[in-house]
C-alpha cells in the first residue's frame, strides 16, 4: 500500500515539476538557450506573491491573477534586455550572462527577503484532503496537477494551431528562413520567453502554497526542470510533462526507501535515462 | 623542363617567443621563488590567503581550458575538487598515509570519476552539458552526505596534520602550490605551444572546421575533460588540506563554479593572461569587499552579465587591443 501511495504522491509532485519544466522546454525548443535564472525567477515570483498577499491581504487566487501578468512582463523584459543580445549558435554567452544574472538575483533576494523560508497562506486549502481507503490525497496537489495538465495542453495547442505557434516552430527550425517569410524572430522570442516565465507565475503560487520558498532554492528547481525536459525528450511540451511525472515518481518512491535517498533517486533516474536512452523516453529517433 | 618539388618540408624558422614573453617568464619564476620562500618570513594569515589565490588560479585555468578551448562549459567542476579533497582526507585520516603523499594519490579519484561522467554527458550539447555537470556535482554531494564512513553531513577534520609544526605545514603546502601552478598554468602553456595547441586553438575558433582539418575533436575534448578534472582535483585537495576541515556543502558548493566563471570571464576567456588578471581582481575584490556579503555578490553577478553582453574578451581582450605584448606567447611567426 505504501508503494501505491508513493506512486500517487509522485504523480502529484510531478504536477508541480511539470510547471517548472514547461517554460524550459518552450525556451529550449525555440531559442536553444538555457536560462539559468529559471529557478531564481520562480523563487522571485513566489516571494513577490507572498509579500503581495500579506501587504494587500488577498487570497492565493487573487495573487495568481496579479502574478502571472507580472511574470510574463518580466519574461518579456528579460528577453528584450538580455537574452536577445546573446542568442547564437555558441551556447557560452547565454550561459554566462544568465549565470551572472542568477548570482545577482539570488543575492539581491537574500537582501530584500532575508534567508528565511516562507510560504503563501492558502486559507485552509493546503490542509484539505480526500481519504480513499488508507491513502490520503491532498486537494491542493490535485489542483496543481490539473493546472499542469491544462497548461501543458494549452501550450501544446498554442504551438500546433496558432499563427504564433507556427512562427515559433519556424524560428526554431531556421531563424533566417523564418525571418525571410515575414516572421520577426526577436518578437517571437520575446513572446516565447514571456509565456515561459508566465507559466512560472503559476508554479510560483503553487510552490508557495504546497511547500516553502527561500532565496537560495532556485538552483534545485532549475535542476528539476532540466531533468524533466531531458528525461521526457526534448522538443515537445508533453514530453516535458511526462518527464516531470517520471521525476516526481522517482523522488517519491526513493523517499519511501530512505528519506536521504529521495532527491538522489531522481538524479540517478536522470543519469540512467542519459546512459540508456539519451534522446529521452519519449524522444524521437 | 620539369620542375621538381622538394619532398622534404621546406626549411623555415618559426618563432613563438617574444620579448614580453621572456620578461613574463622571468617574473613568473621570481613569483614561484617568492611563493616557496613565504614560510620563512610571512605570517600564517598571509600564507593562507596566498594558498587560496593559487587554488583560484588553478581552478580558473582548468575551467578556461574546458570552456575557452574545448567548448565544454561546466558548472560542476566542484564534483572533482570535492572528491579529490575527500579522498585526501580519507587516505590521511583513515589510512594513516602521509597527508602530502595522500594529496598526490588523491588525484586518481577525479581522473577515474571523469571518465564515466564524460561518457554520459558528452551526449548533451552546449548548455545542457553545463547543467548535466551540475547534476553530477549534486549527485556526488548527496552521496557524500549519506555515507557514514566519511562522517556524512558533519564532515571530516584532518587531525593527522598536528604531527607537523605550523612552519612544516606551510612549507609543504607552499611546495604543493608551486607544483600546482607549474602543472596547471605552465602545463596549459606547454600544451598550447605543442602540436596539440594548434589543434586546440583551431577547435576553440571553430570545432567543425577543425574536425575537417583532421583534428580528432571528440578525443581531444575527452582528454581535456580528464586533465581539467585532475587539475581541479589538485586545487581542491590543497585547499581543504590547508583548511584542515571539509564538509559536503563546502566541498561541493556552487560557489566554486561562480569563482571560476567570474575570474575567467572578467579576465578574458581563451587566454592564460586573462586568468591571472581575473584571479588578481577577484582576490583583491574578495579581500576588500568580501565583508559586504550579498551586495558584493550582486555586483560580481552583474559584472559577469555585463562582460557576457558587451565585453566578450574580458580585460585581457581590451589590453591586447591597446598593446600587443603577450605574457604567454603562442602565436607562431614565420621568420624566413
Amino acid at each position: 500500500m505504501q508503494w501505491l501511495d508513493g506512486l500517487i504522491q509522485g504523480v502529484l509532485l510531478g504536477g508541480l515539476y511539470a510547471q517548472y519544466a514547461l517554460g524550459m522546454a518552450l525556451m529550449f525548443g525555440v531559442m536553444r538557450i538555457v536560462n539559468l535564472t529559471h529557478g531564481d525567477l520562480m523563487i522571485l515570483l513566489a516571494l513577490i506573491g507572498i509579500s503581495l498577499s500579506s501587504a494587500l491581504g488577498i487570497g492565493p487566487w487573487m495573487v495568481l491573477v496579479l502574478l502571472v501578468p507580472l511574470a510574463a512582463a518580466i519574461g518579456w523584459l528579460l528577453q528584450r534586455a538580455v537574452l536577445n543580445k546573446v542568442v547564437s549558435e555558441d551556447p557560452l554567452p547565454s550561459l554566462i550572462a544568465t549565470f551572472g544574472l542568477s548570482v545577482a538575483l539570488q543575492n539581491a533576494m537574500l537582501q530584500v527577503w532575508s534567508a528565511d523560508t516562507r510560504s503563501l497562506p492558502g486559507g485552509g486549502i493546503e490542509q484539505a484532503s480526500w481519504q480513499i481507503g488508507s491513502i490520503y490525497i491532498g486537494v491542493l496537489p490535485v489542483i496543481v496537477l490539473v493546472a499542469a495538465i491544462c497548461l501543458t495542453g494549452g501550450l501544446s495547442q498554442l504551438m500546433s494551431h496558432t499563427r504564433f505557434g507556427r512562427a515559433l516552430r519556424a524560428s526554431a527550425a531556421d531563424v533566417e528562413a523564418a525571418a525571410m517569410t515575414g516572421v520577426n524572430p526577436k518578437t517571437v522570442y520575446a513572446l516565447a520567453t514571456a509565456i515561459a516565465v508566465g507559466v512560472l507565475g503559476f508554479a510560483a503560487v503553487f510552490q508557495g502554497l504546497r511547500s516553502t520558498v527561500a532565496p537560495a532554492d532556485g538552483a534545485a528547481q532549475l535542476i528539476y526542470a532540466f531533468e524533466a525536459v531531458i528525461i521526457g525528450g526534448m522538443g515537445s511540451v508533453w514530453g516535458a510533462f511526462l518527464g516531470a511525472m517520471v521525476l516526481g515518481i522517482s523522488q517519491s518512491i526513493g523517499f519511501r526507501i530512505d528519506p536521504g535517498f529521495g532527491i538522489l533517486a531522481g538524479h540517478l533516474v536522470f543519469l540512467l535515462v542519459l546512459a540508456v536512452r539519451p534522446q529521452g523516453i519519449f524522444g524521437r529517433n | 623542363m620539369s620542375q621538381t618539388q622538394p619532398l622534404s618540408e621546406p626549411a623555415v624558422t618559426v618563432r613563438t617567443q617574444t620579448a614580453s614573453g621572456i620578461v613574463a617568464m622571468v617574473i613568473g619564476a621570481g613569483l614561484i621563488a617568492t611563493l616557496l620562500s613565504l614560510p620563512f618570513w610571512a605570517e600564517q594569515g598571509t600564507i593562507r590567503s596566498v594558498v587560496e589565490l593559487c587554488c583560484y588560479i588553478a581552478i580558473a585555468q582548468m575551467w578556461n581550458l574546458l570552456a575557452g578551448y574545448a567548448g565544454l562549459v561546466s558548472v560542476g567542476q566542484q564534483a572533482f575538487s570535492g572528491v579529490a579533497a575527500y579522498v585526501t582526507f580519507i587516505l590521511a585520516q583513515n589510512f594513516g598515509i602521509n597527508p602530502y603523499i595522500a594529496i598526490v594519490l588523491s588525484l586518481a579519484a577525479p581522473a577515474i570519476l571523469a571518465v564515466p561522467v564524460y561518457g554520459l554527458l558528452h551526449r548533451l550539447d552546449g548548455p545542457y552539458f553545463a547543467i548535466g555537470t551540475w547534476v553530477v556535482a549534486e549527485v556526488v554531494r548527496l552521496i557524500t552526505t549519506n555515507v557514514g564512513y566519511v562522517n556524512a553531513g558533519a564532515g571530516m577534520s584532518l587531525r593527522v596534520m598536528t604531527q607537523f609544526s605550523a612552519q612544516e605545514r606551510a612549507i609543504g603546502i607552499c611546495i604543493l602550490c608551486a607544483l600546482m601552478l607549474i602543472a596547471t598554468v605552465g602545463g596549459s602553456y606547454w600544451l598550447l605551444r605543442s602540436r596539440y595547441g594548434l589543434a586546440l586553438t583551431a577547435m576553440r575558433d571553430n570545432p567543425v572546421s577543425a574536425a575537417s582539418q583532421g583534428v580528432n575533436v571528440g578525443r581531444l575534448r575527452f582528454l581535456i575533460f580528464v586533465a581539467a578534472a585532475v587539475g581541479t582535483g589538485l586545487a581542491g585537495s590543497i585547499y581543504f588540506s590547508s583548511q584542515l576541515r571539509i564538509t559536503p556543502p563546502a566541498a561541493y558548493g556552487a560557489e566554486w563554479a561562480s569563482i571560476a566563471i567570474f575570474i575567467v570571464m572578467i579576465g578574458g576567456i581563451g587566454s592564460i593572461e586573462g586568468v591571472l588578471i581575473g584571479a588578481m581582481i577577484f582576490y583583491f575584490a574578495d579581500q576588500w569587499f568580501g565583508e559586504y556579503g550579498a551586495t558584493y555578490l550582486v555586483v560580481l553577478g552583474v559584472l559577469t552579465l555585463f562582460v557576457a553582453l558587451y565585453l566578450r574578451g574580458g580585460l585581457w581582450g581590451v589590453l591586447t587591443r591597446v598593446v600587443d605584448a603577450p605574457w604567454f606567447p603562442t602565436r607562431r611567426r614565420l621568420i624566413e
